[in-house]
């Protein structure tokens, strides 16, 4: 997961290295990702997000379309 | 101390070392500070790197991703907790000041061009920051290889 200048950087950069294009997101949903993702990690009970927690947390996000499927 | 118990301390000690030294602890590290045997202790990570809690690395059987943090350098640091530490990608970078709730900074480049990237973040907020972020893989094939992914 790696962050670019542009959405054309991705394409040049994928274009470059002959890799698919995959999902894209603006920065700032990342960060809200993140966010949602990883904030109680340091919970005595912190765990990896179950698929349906998963779900949800990319649906908040609007990240809906079958890139994002987890099944 | 049976097995889920024993699994979770050592979850929670890694965590409690890495933020306490600034760095990744070693298994020995981890052993000493809960008073188990070092072989013990290597179980119960082996156990926590088969549900993913973790990642080891493949020679060492040392720490390598106590996610969102990494062991090792990567392009993507950041300051956080008065601290410098690494993601070994964009979106562990982002989420290091998130599971330590604090505000933080994390500098890398464009992928492509190698343009200086910084982006700014409080409580799942871009206080500054800009692009794009790119994920190869379809979510449900992250973990056939995470450090890939």
């Amino acid at each position: 997961m790696l962050l670019f200048w542009s959405e054309e950087h991705v394409e040049r950069w994928c274009k470059q290295w002959n890799r698919p294009r995959g999902g894209i997101m603006p920065t700032e949903t990342c960060v809200k990702l993140a966010y949602d993702w990883y904030s109680d990690r340091l919970d005595p009970d912190g765990r990896r997000k179950t698929p349906e927690e998963a779900k949800a947390i990319f649906d908040g996000l609007g990240l809906k379309d079958e890139f994002w499927s987890l099944a | 101390m049976d097995i889920e118990a024993l699994d979770k301390a050592v979850r929670l000690k890694v965590y409690e070392l890495l933020l306490a030294a600034g760095s990744m602890p070693r298994v020995q590290d981890v052993s000493d500070s809960l008073g188990q045997p070092i072989d013990v202790v290597g179980q119960a990570l082996a156990r926590l790197s088969k549900k993913r809690s973790l990642v080891l690395m493949p020679q060492s059987g040392e720490i390598l991703l106590a996610n969102p943090w990494s062991a090792v350098p990567t392009q993507f640091s950041v300051k956080a907790g008065g601290k410098d530490w690494y993601g070994i990608c964009i979106w562990d970078a982002l989420a290091i000041p998130a599971a330590m709730g604090a505000p933080g900074r994390v500098t890398t480049s464009c992928a492509c061009c190698g343009e200086a990237m910084s982006i700014e973040v409080d409580g799942g907020r871009m206080v500054s920051g800009s692009g794009v972020v790119h994920i190869g893989l379809p979510a449900k094939q992250w973990w056939d290889d995470i450090v890939f992914t």
